[in-house]
């Protein structure tokens, strides 16, 4: 008896001491709401004069805007919203914001014109269910700017000009029916437009107001030429074009011609993601690009240097230019890393003087996030693909439970920083492998359009061969390998178990579509050329019928053999609710382990932070019983 | 004796009591069990047919749960290629659908000739098809839009009905909420007799539009796709499956009118009616009172053999418990039977005390020769009683292993020449011959030795007519045991008698029982060799003599 005893202690002393081993190597768990929540202060701008910051905050459970003044600090609310928040605002001049809502229960969205110590409230009047568009920010002569309304013919959008005084507007460019964007000058003049038939689009040009509007090229949806703003010469304009190449450049095209004059940039592996133009100088700053990582190419030297000195200031950072007062004097900075989602900063270039205004996420701390480390591999047809692999910290590369997270799009791609998704399953234990399949952009158009048709066949194979290069790697271990997806990502994790079954242990869908021709079906009936595009990126729902039964989750849920997680919102467009009961339905009358989160409020994506934290948490514990983890 | 017969009689009888009682509960509980298995079968016959109905209609629950609803999943994208596709599933995997007919239907804001129009909202036929086994390719297409005006008012009918539906919830929808499935169930499908009739649920942006074209008067609006499918099916080609055959003899469906009576009059028989577009019939069983009986006697066997089996059980427990009673019977009667003799045993030297005591009293004076053949009397007699008492006391001892064995090295020559003198002192007419062959010492308990020989030689003369009062004791050695042989000229013992001999309390009824023995003697001898790992046997003629031989193992 006594030696029983002793010999049960001595057990117990052990599992103590291998627990507490376990803990002190094991990395601190960080709360799922830090991960989550909606951040403090975001959406920063400053006004034309530079003297006031103005920025997003959430009051009452919505984003309102709020004003700071430069010189004394002093905080005024501007909005006091408390049923739904700013969707969007911008600094019209320097004593006024023009702001707009969400979205209300009758589909309106309403705009408005505020003076920037919340008085003189002025409505923009457009009747129910249209929308405003603004073309142009920038106040030009008569206090007005440029907007884009459709209260005319619900699909076209007409140009007026919008005194911020009054909240007049008035006509200035009708429609003639198929322009879908306006490109205004530094003068307020348009005469650039973009028109489109949903497939082709074609560039519209004139050289004063009163000429009209002449077709100057059409390309086809397979390729792009997107102007942007007219350079110092007459008729030229900056536009990124991928037409007789592969990947987005700059270029200088000439409207008058229709030909482009000259390339300012081409980058021989990635496409031109973003051009950054000085309307102060009338010059081109600079691009980006992103392979693994985002590169600035700088077109001019002041920028250069300014870049460089604000380098130096925060060091080790990514930094992103968000805005600048009229004189390209203050800057708005965003910094980030893979470990941190950074943080606002106010730099005054001619002091060279740095001010921090707010953390993204005060809670992070960047010692607990993990590192995200660019990959690439070949495809089993030659393509190489590259992605993301995010490692849990304190773990050796080695044997790791893995979740693969195909993002959503297709037409999208994974960058490199942080992302809150990915730190979250990282931190509870799990690498996470990012993928930029084709179909993913960024990449050129080749490779995006070899995504076309593709969906559920070679994008998949793409994902598939990701999963097994880390298993070749021998980062994953086999036995512990899921598969996690938002939208086309979700849909992508469905296919993948279906078709790919042997590799996986599991799979989570948030959002995914689960049928193409509900999908499609999404798409405005009465546009046939739209249509058409559709069927070739995406398939003939009549036509390819076969394949779009094969790649559809719906219609393969006789396949489907590994435990799920599905989360839907009641009110998405997309993925119909009622087949996604349906489908989890079948799958439960087979014994399918289907954990199934249905918010009958929500939309694609879960607005309410209660939703989208549990959401995550029921996410992370299912992931942790499925890939075998002791807690 | 009479205690022992009443003893006897009272067990008999009542085993005898018990075994007619667990007989008359075998008979009662085949009764019972008869019966309840009967009740049971009766019960399952009207029970089980929900399990057949059950089984037969699961396709038509798949059919309907989900094939039907994948329609839906189409979203209104079908043509007449995808639909025949679909419609060639369904024909294959459920050969209770006979027809069905697809009704490529678009909604729109067009005044329309055929279909249904509602406020500005108008649900018209751009193509009507039909498939099934029997169609031929040409009599595919029964309507096409192009040609209005031909479509018959049977085909009509259906697509309306359910095109109403639509209408009618369109007209008050509520799109801010997602359909439940009650909902779903009442607008989309259309369930008639034989007949069922689905529309794919449009997703709820469409039901916006089509909210729009319903209130709003505008310009010609595009057309926008719907399927309708009407599935006719036929209740009788449903295939039966009877998971019970050994309950129903007959299935079939039949319509509920159906009533057999007239045509079988003495089926035992029960329906139940069929769900949805088939409730118009319902499936009938039947089956003879013959073949139910079959089913209980079948039921009922294993129920009977193991009432049976327990019977046998008890049966024979109770003859173990009489085998029992009776063997304690006669070890009883002989107990008795010893305590009987031992009384007269101890009686006889109590009695020659008692007169040697009363003679001595009554003598004025006793003579030299009278006080020596008093003394020698009292004398002998206190031996012999002292003897009895021993041997007794040894017994019980032996028997319950109270004493140990005390090996001592013994002359054998010796112990035997004393033991002979002893006697033949005692009976001056004893002739005792002694011979040991092989040996001189012998490692034993001289005590028990003792007692054996002294039994053994004393039997010898005690079963011996006067002159025939002979022994001849032989001791020699075998290979790893000692044998000692009395050999006597005695009377002899039966052989029916010699499995006996050695019995306790046995003593064979004889002449030479008054000579003062119970009997114990070969009873004792026998367990002292035993107990001393040996072993004894016995030869005996009737007239001719006796040979006992007692072997002793050697070594220890």
């Amino acid at each position: 008896m006594l030696d029983c005893c002793k010999r049960y202690i001595l057990v117990v002393c052990f599992i103590v001491s291998v627990a507490g081993c376990v803990k002190t190597t094991k990395v601190k768990q960080v709360s799922i709401d830090t991960f989550f929540k909606d951040p403090q202060q975001s959406f920063y701008h400053i006004s034309s004069d530079g003297k006031y910051l103005s920025y997003l905050k959430p009051t009452n459970g919505q984003l309102n805007i709020f004003v700071q003044s430069l010189s004394d600090n002093k905080v005024t609310q501007i909005t006091k919203l408390n049923n739904k928040s700013i969707k969007y605002y911008f600094w019209a001049g320097n004593d006024k914001l023009f702001y707009m809502q969400e979205k209300d229960s009758l589909d309106n969205y309403q705009s408005f014109i505020v003076d920037k110590d919340g008085i003189n409230n002025l409505l923009v009047k457009t009747p129910p269910k249209t929308k405003v568009e603004v073309i142009d920010q920038v106040i030009k002569n008569n206090n007005s700017i440029l907007i884009a309304v459709n209260d005319r013919v619900a699909e076209y959008f007409d140009v007026y000009k919008l005194n911020i005084n009054t909240g007049e507007r008035k006509l200035f460019i009708e429609n003639p029916g198929n322009i879908i964007r306006w490109i205004s000058d530094d003068n307020g003049n348009i005469n650039l437009a973009v028109g489109s038939d949903g497939v082709n689009e074609t560039i519209y040009f004139r050289s004063d107001n009163n000429q009209k509007f002449k077709p100057v090229i059409t390309n086809n949806f397979k390729s792009s030429l997107s102007p942007f703003g007219f350079t110092n010469q007459p008729n030229h304009v900056y536009a990124l074009s991928n037409l007789n190449r592969d990947k987005l450049a700059l270029v200088d095209f000439d409207c008058k011609t229709g030909k482009e004059s000259k390339v300012i940039y081409e980058n021989p592996d990635a496409d031109i993601m973003d051009v950054v133009y000085s309307k102060t100088l009338k010059k081109l700053a600079y691009v980006t690009y992103e392979i693994n990582k985002r590169q600035n190419h700088f077109l001019d030297d002041g920028y250069k240097e300014m870049y460089g000195q604000i380098r130096t200031l925060i060091p080790n950072q990514e930094i992103k230019i968000l805005d600048n007062d009229q004189y390209e004097n203050k800057f708005i900075v965003r910094t980030f890393t893979d470990k941190n989602p950074g943080a606002y900063y106010l730099y005054q270039s001619n002091t060279n003087k740095l001010q921090r205004l707010a953390d993204i996420n005060p809670q992070i701390n960047e010692d607990d996030m993990c590192e995200m480390k660019p990959i690439s591999f070949k495809s089993r047809d030659g393509l190489t693909i590259h992605g993301y692999l995010t490692i849990p910290k304190g773990k050796k590369e080695k044997d790791l439970p893995c979740i693969v997270f195909p993002h959503s799009g297709p037409s999208q791609r994974n960058s490199w920083g942080y992302n809150n998704e990915v730190q979250y399953l990282a931190n509870r234990g799990f690498a996470v492998l990012q993928i930029n399949y084709r179909g993913s952009i960024g990449y050129g158009k080749s490779f995006k359009n070899a995504g076309y048709k593709e969906w559920g066949k070679k994008i998949q194979d793409d994902i598939a061969d990701g999963v097994n290069w880390l298993i070749s790697e021998e980062v994953a271990n086999p036995d512990k390998i899921g598969v996690y997806g938002y939208g086309f990502g979700g849909f992508s994790a469905l296919n993948q178990i279906i078709y790919n079954q042997k590799l996986y242990k599991c799979a989570a869908s948030y959002s995914g579509y689960i049928n193409i021709f509900t999908y499609l079906k999404g798409f405005p009936a009465y546009y046939k050329p739209y249509q058409q595009m559709m069927n070739e990126i995406v398939g003939n729902p009549e036509s390819d019928i076969d394949y779009l039964k094969y790649s559809s989750p719906i219609f393969q849920t006789d396949k489907i053999k590994l435990p799920l997680l599905i989360a839907q919102g009641g009110r998405d467009s997309r993925v119909n609710v009622n087949e996604t009961n349906q489908f989890v339905k079948e799958l439960r009358k087979r014994q399918i382990d289907v954990t199934y989160i249905l918010h009958e409020s929500e939309n694609h994506q879960f607005r309410d932070m209660e939703n989208r934290v549990a959401f995550y948490k029921q996410l992370g514990d299912f992931f942790e019983k499925q890939l075998g983890f002791e807690k | 004796m009479k205690a022992k017969t009443d003893s006897y009689r009272k067990n008999f009888a009542l085993i005898i009591s018990f075994m007619v009682l667990i007989s008359i509960s075998l008979v009662l509980a085949l009764i019972l069990g008869y019966n309840l298995t009967k009740k049971y079968i009766e019960n399952e016959f009207s029970a089980l047919k929900i399990d057949v109905l059950e089984k037969t209609i699961a396709p038509y629950n798949t059919l309907f749960q989900n094939k039907i609803p994948e329609i839906s999943f189409y979203q209104g994208f079908l043509d007449s290629a995808s639909a025949e596709k679909y419609a060639d599933t369904i024909l294959k995997s459920y050969p209770f659908v006979e027809k069905v007919l697809f009704y490529d239907a678009q909604v729109s804001n067009h005044p329309i000739e055929d279909g249904l129009r509602i406020g500005n909202f108008s649900v018209g036929i751009k193509k009507l098809y039909q498939f099934g086994l029997n169609i031929n390719q040409k009599d595919k297409v029964i309507f096409d839009g192009k040609k209005p005006g031909s479509l018959s008012l049977q085909s009509g009918d259906e697509f309306n009905k359910i095109s109403l539906k639509i209408a009618s919830y369109i007209e008050t929808a509520d799109t801010t909420k997602p359909l439940n499935s009650e909902q779903i169930f009442r607008i989309f499908y259309s369930i008639v007799n034989n007949k069922i009739s689905y529309m794919n649920i449009p997703r709820r942006d469409d039901i916006k539009i089509y909210q729009d074209l319903m209130f709003k008067s505008g310009n010609t609006s595009p057309v926008y796709e719907q399927d309708v499918f009407s599935f006719e099916l036929n209740p009788s080609k449903l295939k039966i499956i009877n998971n019970h055959p050994q309950l129903y003899r007959y299935i079939s469906i039949k319509p509920l009118s159906y009533d057999p009576i007239l045509e079988k009059p003495k089926l035992i028989n029960t329906d139940i009616a069929l769900p949805g577009p088939f409730s118009d019939y319902k499936i009938y069983f039947g089956s003879e009172q013959e073949f139910l009986n079959k089913e209980v006697n079948r039921r009922f066997f294993p129920i009977a053999l193991a009432v049976f089996v327990v019977y046998l059980v008890l049966a024979f427990i109770t003859f173990l418990i009489y085998r029992n009673l009776n063997i304690n019977q006669k070890l009883f009667s002989l107990q008795y039977d010893f305590i009987n003799n031992l009384t007269h045993e101890f009686k006889t030297p109590v009695s020659v005390i008692k007169i040697a005591g009363n003679n001595i009293m009554n003598a004025k004076e006793l003579s030299e020769k009278e006080k020596n053949h008093y003394g020698r009397i009292l004398d002998e007699e206190a031996d012999r009683l002292n003897d009895l008492m021993n041997k007794l006391l040894s017994f019980t001892q032996i028997e319950n292993k109270a004493i140990k064995i005390n090996y001592q090295d013994i002359n054998l020559e010796i112990f035997a020449q004393n033991m002979i003198d002893t006697f033949q002192m005692k009976y001056p007419d004893y002739v005792i011959e002694l011979e040991i062959i092989g040996l001189n010492t012998f490692s034993t308990d001289p005590v028990l030795l003792n007692s054996i020989f002294h039994n053994l030689i004393e039997n010898a003369y005690k079963y011996a007519s006067a002159g025939e009062k002979k022994l001849k004791i032989k001791i020699y050695r075998l290979k790893k045991e000692v044998a000692f042989s009395f050999k006597d000229r005695g009377i002899g013992i039966e052989a029916s008698e010699l499995d006996n001999i050695f019995k306790k309390f046995y003593r064979i009824q004889s002449r030479y029982n008054q000579q003062g023995s119970v009997g114990l003697g070969l009873a004792f001898c026998k367990e002292l060799v035993n107990f001393m790992n040996g072993k004894i046997t016995v030869k005996s003629k009737i007239g001719k003599g006796s040979e006992f031989e007692v072997i002793l193992p050697y070594d220890k």
